[in-house]
């Protein structure tokens, strides 16, 4: 027995002290590089890559050169840019003063403000001189290395007032750097959206939809014409508001300025992977890639996401309210075929389940999705009467989703003779086939219908009466 | 020698627990300070049923420490083959059964008060029929629907918004609870407030805040693998800013995309 003891003792002890040197130490960020799309690696029937590995090597090396790795990503400056004073990597800054200037100064002042709310306590733990308990989150490397560099630049006992207001703005004018950024990513998103963006991370293999694959530069809610790349407010939005509905989560959680520059990191794979894809068809195996190809395919695709603020969808009206007429003129367009059409995907009661969206295999009677998106997932299209829009069910997102139709999905744009007053009244049917008042009234026809057994009603269950107080039953 | 490392393994363990104890104010260990209404009822239920719970543990550990020493094998060196005793187990059954009891009718006016369909308020602004919003649960975020202008859920002009929940201080809350996939559980450690949410059903749950402040709202039902994440704020405000957000919300809601 007492020879037992120890030992055992022992080996707990020992296993105690590994964890706290493992947790002492800093996480370990390996050094990853990108890796190449499925469609440049592609192999064909012999097993032979049917681009040359030579070529798969430089476009590897051309890619790492414009874009940098995830431990240190960063957009290639051209020397064009350099006299123009215009440098991608700081969007804050105005152009000219070495920045792309796509802040004005609401905006720069509406960044401060939330900096201000968000580092709340350590900008009163600065001005109270508490500069130790000051503690800059793990996932901002490059402030963290400022603020580190700024508490060195003085013995703690010579900061001045001056130490305090240069403390002080380190944090109110924080804007991440894309290495930031990339941090932020490989924390909150790269275990669905991968590391290059191509939605194929560890976790995507259970999701329905898949995250998105940003390499294409297609993305589905945004407020663009012409299946436009998006602008950054867009993807803002999504960022804000998630895409209910999907696996992808709102991350208001995070400060004005993290999301900013999640956007601005998402563009960078975004682009990254455009690039690629541009050079992968352009370039056959027998040309050498030259500089000027690749600087022309990064030149091409900044130039379609700098132009992506002309594609904006603008509605010159204030939004109209639905009236009965508005929805039933949206009720003739949705099942009229020449117009709109879209009894055929969502079904004549908007349920997902119109007859184009689905094939019948003859031989088992099965039935399939037929349609596929542009990743090449099986997609069906919404059903309308749950009230779940995945862009917003604000009128105005659901304007945008009908008029320009879903990238990256067969949801078709309108057709060119339909008025903005056509759009709206689809609008507002679409709006009204998912209302369900919750009065009294309603509640008790509800609660009939389920009794019937009717349940297939999106909504059916709210029948609901708990009497007793919720959690009683 | 071992005796000794036993004997002080042994006492660590009561030092410890008294330690963590007396301690747990100052390292913020104990509880989040209380801003509900109905807060200081459970929080007083608690300290109850601790105490209660303390003094059946030192009771308990002294019976055993006083068994332990005094049939230790140096005085008595064979134990005796015993049916046990009828009365004892009738004591030690009776007792638990008692407290089980005096805990059982402690705590139902408090839990009737905050669940039961009566506590509900029925004055004031929000109630049962008219309810301030409806909150979603889905893996793994929060979303809130106001009524909007009409006070109807359920309609066009319902306002939404991720994350965060607003709400007016000092003033009777009612929302209904829902959730679109699987059980969650809505849960504000500073109300003392925690409420399943079933899919299926729509569960009112009431409220009242009495500090303004943002509190974290946290998911406290296992619901997946991004169960961890599954944050959101529940903000409170005056009663003004609670008119000016919803005005706020309605101007973006009705917006034709420029601001
Ligand atoms: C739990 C998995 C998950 C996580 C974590 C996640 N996403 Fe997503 N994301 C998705 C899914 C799923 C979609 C696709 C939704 C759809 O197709 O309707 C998506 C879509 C997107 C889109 C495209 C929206 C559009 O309009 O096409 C962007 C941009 C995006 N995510 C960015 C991010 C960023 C940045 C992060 C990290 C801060 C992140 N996501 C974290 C699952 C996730
Ligand atoms: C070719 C088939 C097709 C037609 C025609 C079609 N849709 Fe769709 N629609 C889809 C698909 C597929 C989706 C789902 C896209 C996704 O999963 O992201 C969708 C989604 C939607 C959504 C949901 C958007 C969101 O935010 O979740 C709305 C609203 C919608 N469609 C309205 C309409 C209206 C109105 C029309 C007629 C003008 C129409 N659709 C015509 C296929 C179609």
């Amino acid at each position: 027995m007492r020879i037992r003891i120890r030992p055992l003792a022992l080996a707990g002890l020992a296993a105690l002290g590994a964890c706290q040197l493992d947790l002492a130490s800093e996480p370990q960020t390996p050094t990853v590089h990108y890796a190449l799309s499925p469609r440049t690696t592609e192999v064909d029937a012999e097993g032979e890559p049917i681009v040359a590995p030579a070529t798969q090597e430089h476009i590897a090396g051309s890619l790492a050169m414009l874009f940098g790795s995830p431990a240190n990503p960063r957009f290639l400056r051209t020397s064009e840019w350099v006299d123009d004073g215009f440098d991608p990597n700081w969007p804050t800054y105005a152009v000219g003063d070495d920045g792309s200037g796509e802040f004005d100064e609401d905006e720069l002042a509406a960044l401060q403000s939330d900096n201000r709310r968000d580092f709340a306590r350590e900008l009163a733990a600065i001005e109270a001189g508490e500069f130790e308990r000051v503690r800059i989150p793990s996932w901002l490397p490059d402030l963290a290395g400022a603020w580190s560099a700024h508490l060195a630049s003085k013995p703690a006992d010579q900061r001045d007032e001056e130490f305090k207001t240069e403390a002080a703005r380190l944090l109110v004018e924080f804007y991440p750097t894309l290495r930031d950024s990339a941090e932020l990513y490989r924390q909150q998103c790269l275990h669905c959206h991968g590391t290059e963006g191509g939605g194929d991370g560890p976790t995507s293999r259970f999701l329905n939809p898949r995250p998105r694959d940003y390499r294409r530069g297609i993305f589905k809610f945004t407020a663009q014409k012409d299946k436009s790349v998006p602008t950054r407010a867009d993807l803002y939005t999504i960022l804000d508001e998630g895409v209910t509905g999907t696996a992808m989560p709102s991350f208001r959680r995070f400060s004005k300025a993290e999301i900013h520059g999640l956007v601005d990191y998402v563009r960078l794979l975004s682009m990254r992977g455009m690039v690629e894809h541009d050079l992968v068809t352009t370039v056959t195996n027998d040309d050498v890639l030259s500089a000027e190809t690749v600087l022309e395919s990064y030149a091409g695709v900044w130039e379609k996401w700098n132009k992506a603020p002309e594609k904006w969808t603008e509605v010159a009206s204030e939004v109209p309210a639905p009236t009965r007429e508005s929805i039933e003129r949206g009720r003739t367009l949705f099942m009229d075929a020449a117009t709109g059409n879209c009894f055929s995907c969502h079904g004549a009661e908007g349920r997902g389940d119109g007859a184009s969206a689905f094939t019948t295999v003859p031989e088992t009677g099965e039935i399939l999705p037929a349609y596929k998106d542009d990743w090449g997932n099986e997609i069906i299209p919404r059903n309308l009467r749950q009230g779940i829009f995945r862009g917003g069910r604000r009128p105005i997102d659901i304007y945008y989703r009908v008029k320009n139709g879903i990238n990256g999905t067969p949801m078709p744009a309108a057709v060119s003779s339909m008025t903005d007053e056509d759009i709206w009244a689809l609008v507002h049917y679409v709006g009204a086939l998912s209302e369900q008042p919750r009065t009294r009234a309603n509640r008790a026809a509800a609660h009939g219908a389920n009794q019937h057994g009717n349940g297939q009603h999106g909504d059916s269950q709210s029948g609901d009466s708990p009497s007793g107080g919720g959690s009683g039953h | 020698m071992m005796r000794l490392i036993a004997f002080l393994l042994l006492l660590a363990v009561p030092v410890l627990g008294v330690w963590t104890f007396v301690t747990a104010a100052d390292n913020n260990w104990w509880f989040p300070p209380a801003y509900s209404t109905f807060a200081p009822d459970i929080d007083w239920l608690f300290d109850f049923i601790m105490y209660m719970v303390a003094f059946t543990f030192v009771v308990t550990e002294v019976a055993l420490a006083w068994f332990v020493l005094k049939y230790s094998a140096k005085r008595h060196d064979k134990g005796v083959f015993t049916h046990g005793s009828h009365k004892l187990e009738m004591i030690w059954t009776a007792i638990p059964a008692v407290a089980l009891l005096v805990i059982a009718f402690t705590q139902m006016e408090t839990f009737a008060n905050i669940k039961f369909a009566s506590g509900f308020p029925t004055q004031g602004r929000f109630t049962r029929e008219k309810p301030i919003a409806q909150v979603w649960a889905s893996q793994f975020d929060w979303r809130v629907r106001y009524p909007g202008d009409d006070g109807v859920l359920g309609t066009v002009d319902d306002l939404e918004a991720a994350y965060e929940f607003v709400v007016p201080v000092n003033e009777d809350v009612v929302f209904e609870l829902r959730s679109r996939d699987v059980i969650h559980s809505w849960f504000v450690p500073e109300f003392r407030l925690k409420q399943d949410a079933l899919p299926g059903h729509t569960i009112p749950v009431w409220f009242n805040a009495t500090k303004e402040g943002s509190y974290d709202l946290v998911c406290a039902e296992l619901c997946g693998w991004g169960h961890y994440k599954m944050s959101g704020r529940v903000r409170v405000v005056s009663a003004q800013e609670f008119e000016a957000y919803q005005a706020d919300l309605k101007a973006k809601w009705f917006s034709n995309g420029k601001e």
